[in-house]
């Protein structure tokens, strides 16, 4: 029962679809860009032998490594969850630390050790080790949610636990597995660190060839239209494929209770399977990092290093502010309840999780010149980051306005309170804390982003990002350590509060964490 | 402190009316009960009448104003209701006593008046001492005080309490009930406390007010919902009840089979009386009373309820209708299953016909 009078506000809605126009608008700027080539030019672009090629690397790419995110990163986060191993918690955050390296850093520390590595299997590898996270982190949440009640019932009706796991536990994760599968896939679709660097042509990385060598925005534009309807479709067959809506009953609170798997077979398996992939995906890159950061210790000078992280951090900065600030109307709609349109802007908003770095980037420069001294300002490449990760911003922000219940809003109403009175001495005191949690996340996500900055960067303005980059696909890599180093540990900051027990109240703890990533 | 007048009250959700064409009047100072089952609009009701939800038609006044109508409507921020929700609602980022004076706004009121109506607050709920407490600080009872003396402080024109006690366990509910109603008292509160509970309605009002599908099904003092319901159904909402097949001849005389003029046997009955368990005096030896046996005893400690078989070859061609009558006798109960029992109906004949 929801109270329509008093809440519901015509301003509210205004604001929205104006956030809504901004991020349509660098969209709308690539269909005009691709729309001044003729009909016959476009077909003859993306009809052409190396486009389809193109398109089917990206294709196999996403199969790739979504399918072993499936397999191996559910197994993972079974064996976290379900099976006795020593320092449990050690190996969990262990696990989530990947997050904090950005898939150049990954590309880079590896073709320091094996300098040949490069194709489309060395990208898969990479990219399944930057995107592994996603899936432990989003299946281990669904298995903690699982009412102990059931699995309980299903030994008691003489399931064997094999029996168990596949007809009663994995049906209720299938959504998680399939949200996990999603945000990988679209890190696949989006990035361009790795595949530049490893020589895989992506459909990003053409967008950047095209937009690069021949200055040709029209064709980029078109093909990055293909890269948009790529990733808009690949959430579309993933929303339809995740199917029903489970309700489970949350249980937190009483994990202690579950009796995990205490084989030395099982034990022995899991600590392999794990182990391995901390070797590939945390040791080895941090080994790289640090020794090749002792090798020579000033190959760059302290300055630019310092430059490059003040640059860093106040462009970061200022676009998970402004991404917290277009996220806050339509956070405000969703918290005071469904409606349709809530619903819809909040489908739409997922499109910024289909407009990729690269794609953002292109848009903008493409109208950026028509923006004056906007253009090659911070700003801009702030409000790309804004467009990037307004998604996010809105669950994080939404999340932290669910935190103040209804009655809160309704009793105040009551004492006389104007409307926005409630918001600021209810609301915001009460969802604050939440809020810049989720603020700080996006800014350290920003922190790591690269064909966007790449692109929007002001002349002569350095990110450790374009330093990293800059430094590495030039193979100059005693000279990207230290940058890497600085972006790396700034970024493990957030997964360390990631899995911090308890870092909000409530039962939806578990979940806001997932709307973070 | 202002009287309450209800009118042909609407409210819609979507399509579906949950209230439709509710009337009733609260004097000045009384205090009133909605009960109903859950979904019968009771707390739809009460937050329609703070402001919360717009009615779709009718018209709420307090005292000569009127509040609400479907076009026109006071916002809940200009109508002074103390509304005090669930558990309490406090704000968990504001202690005990900036919770309290939360409403007193700082146009109206100065500083040192602000502060010294909170102190009135914390001292009228016997909280002295609390005042820097966190709500997680508190007991469950301690944040319903406070959510009182916070709807209290407005010097609201009415009080709306929805459920207060239902998250409380049985003890300390009954203790802060009493405390709660005489605190109103005391003050003259015109106030609705909306419950589910039968006791609780009875014991803590002037009147009850019984809910049903968004209706009021009968309006009274508890004496007379509990002793003349208008139905067996609105007497099963305030207490237990026994329905028994009857019969009225044309003289007017009712038959029923713990009358004393009995059942007949061959008539069917053309109506059925409503009996309160305590109504009926069970005795070990026979004398005036129906004869039966003992089947079952639930025992509650105050009291037990009995179930009794009525030995009764008349009533077993009726096959619808109950020959097992229960029975509230004051505990210990000095009874056995299985023995013989004569029982005696000592209370009112409520009658309604069959349709």
């Amino acid at each position: 029962m929801k109270s329509r009078t008093f809440l519901n506000s015509f301003g509210l809605k205004a604001l929205v679809v104006v956030v809504l126009a901004l991020l349509l608008q660098p969209l709308a700027y690539l269909f005009i860009r691709a729309g001044e080539k003729s009909t016959s030019e476009i077909l003859t672009l993306l009809t052409r032998q190396k486009t389809l090629e193109v398109f089917l690397t990206t294709l196999l790419l996403l199969v790739i490594v979504v399918a072993i995110n499936v397999v191996l990163g559910t197994a993972m986060a079974a064996g976290l969850h379900y099976v006795k191993i020593p320092y449990p918690r050690l190996f969990l955050v262990a696990s989530i630390l990947p997050l904090a390296i950005p898939s150049y850093v990954f590309t880079y520390t590896w073709k320091a050790l094996f300098p040949s590595m490069q194709g489309l299997w060395a990208g898969a590898f990479i990219l399944a080790l930057s995107t592994m996270p996603y899936m432990i982190l989003t299946v281990l949440i669904a298995f903690q949610k699982i009412d102990l009640g059931i699995i309980e019932v299903g030994r008691s009706l003489g399931l064997s636990k094999v029996a168990l796991f596949f007809r009663v536990i994995l049906p209720q994760v299938r959504r998680s597995i399939s949200a996990g599968a999603l945000l990988s896939g679209l890190y696949v679709l989006s990035d361009f660190g790795a595949v530049s660097l490893l020589n895989v042509e992506t459909l990003t990385v053409s967008i950047s060839n095209l937009f690069k060598s021949s200055y040709d925005r029209g064709a980029a534009s078109v093909i990055g239209i293909l890269l948009f309807l790529a990733a808009a479709i690949f959430i579309a067959f993933e929303t339809t494929l995740k199917g029903r809506d489970f309700e489970t009953r949350g249980n937190e609170g009483f994990q202690n209770s579950i009796r995990r798997i205490g084989s030395p077979a099982h034990s022995l398996i899991t600590v392999g399977v794990l182990g391995s992939y901390l070797i590939c995906a945390v040791l080895i890159p941090f080994y790289v990092l640090i020794s090749r950061f002792l090798a020579n210790p000033t190959a760059v000078e302290v300055t630019d290093l310092i430059t490059a992280a003040a640059a860093t951090i106040s462009v970061a900065a200022l676009g998970a502010l402004m991404a917290f600030a277009l996220s806050l109307p339509l956070a405000f709609l969703i918290s005071q309840g469904k409606s349709g349109f809530a619903t819809t802007s909040e489908r739409l908003i997922l499109i910024s999780h289909a407009l990729p770095g690269v794609v953002v980037g292109l848009a903008l420069v493409s109208f950026g010149s028509r923006l004056g001294s906007l253009y090659q300002s911070i700003y801009l490449l702030a409000f790309a980051y804004a467009v990037l990760f307004l998604a996010k911003s809105v669950a994080s922000t939404s999340s932290a306005l669910a935190l103040v219940s209804p009655q809160l809003k309704e009793v105040a109403a009551t004492l006389g309170k104007s409307r926005s009175k409630i918001a600021t001495d209810v609301v915001f005191p009460i969802a604050l804390p939440s809020m810049s949690l989720g603020v700080l996340l996006v800014f350290l996500t920003a922190m790591k982003e690269l064909p966007a900055t790449l692109m929007l960067r002001p002349t002569g303005m350095d990110t450790l990002a374009t330093q990293i980059w800059s430094a590495a696909s030039i193979s100059r890599f005693n000279e990207a350590a230290p940058y890497a180093l600085i972006l790396v540990l700034i970024a493990a900051i957030p997964t360390f509060i990631l899995t911090l027990p308890g870092t909000a109240k409530g039962t939806s703890a578990s979940e806001k964490k997932v709307s973070y990533l | 402190m202002t009287s309450l007048s209800v009118s042909h009250l609407f409210v819609k959700f979507g399509d579906r009316d949950v209230i439709s064409d509710l009337s009733f009047d609260l004097a000045e100072g009384e205090i009133a009960s909605l009960l109903g089952p859950s979904g019968c609009g009771k707390t739809t009701l009460l937050r329609a009448i703070a402001g919360l939800i717009q009615p779709s038609g009718g018209t709420i006044r307090f005292g000569s104003q009127l509040v609400g109508v479907s076009s026109v409507v006071l916002p809940p921020s200009k109508r002074g209701t103390g509304y005090v929700p669930q558990q309490g609602a406090l704000f968990p980022h504001l202690s005990v006593a900036k919770n309290i004076a939360f409403g007193l706004d700082r146009e109206i009121y100065s500083k040192s008046e602000i502060s010294q109506i909170t102190e009135e607050m914390v001292a009228l709920i016997g909280m002295q001492g609390f005042e820097d407490r966190a709500p997680y600080q508190l007991s469950g009872g301690q944040q319903m005080r406070v959510a009182l003396a916070r709807a209290l402080a407005i010097k609201p024109k009415l009080i709306l309490l929805d459920e207060p006690f239902a998250a409380l366990d049985a003890a300390l509910r009954d203790e802060l009930r009493n405390e709660v109603i005489g605190l109103l008292r005391k003050l003259g509160s015109t106030a609705i406390l909306v419950t589910h509970d039968r006791e609780e309605a009875l014991v803590s009002s002037d009147r009850v007010i019984l809910m049903r599908d968004g209706r009021v099904a009968q309006s009274g003092t508890p004496e007379e919902v509990y002793e003349s319901p208008q139905s067996a159904e609105i007497a099963a909402s305030t207490g237990d009840v026994l329905t028994l097949p009857a019969d009225k001849s044309s003289t007017g005389a009712i038959s029923y089979p713990l009358a004393a003029q009995r059942f007949a046997h061959s008539s069917r009955p053309s109506g059925y009386v409503v009996i309160r368990p305590e109504e009926i005096k069970v005795m070990k030896e026979g004398g005036i009373g129906r004869e039966g046996v003992l089947t079952h005893i639930d025992y509650y400690g105050h009291d037990a309820m009995l179930t009794i078989d009525l030995k009764d070859d008349l009533l077993e061609d009726l096959a619808d209708t109950s020959t097992i009558i229960r029975a509230r006798v004051a505990g210990p109960a000095e009874f056995n299953v299985g023995q013989k029992v004569y029982l005696e109906h000592v209370g009112p004949i409520r009658y309604f016909s069959l349709p």
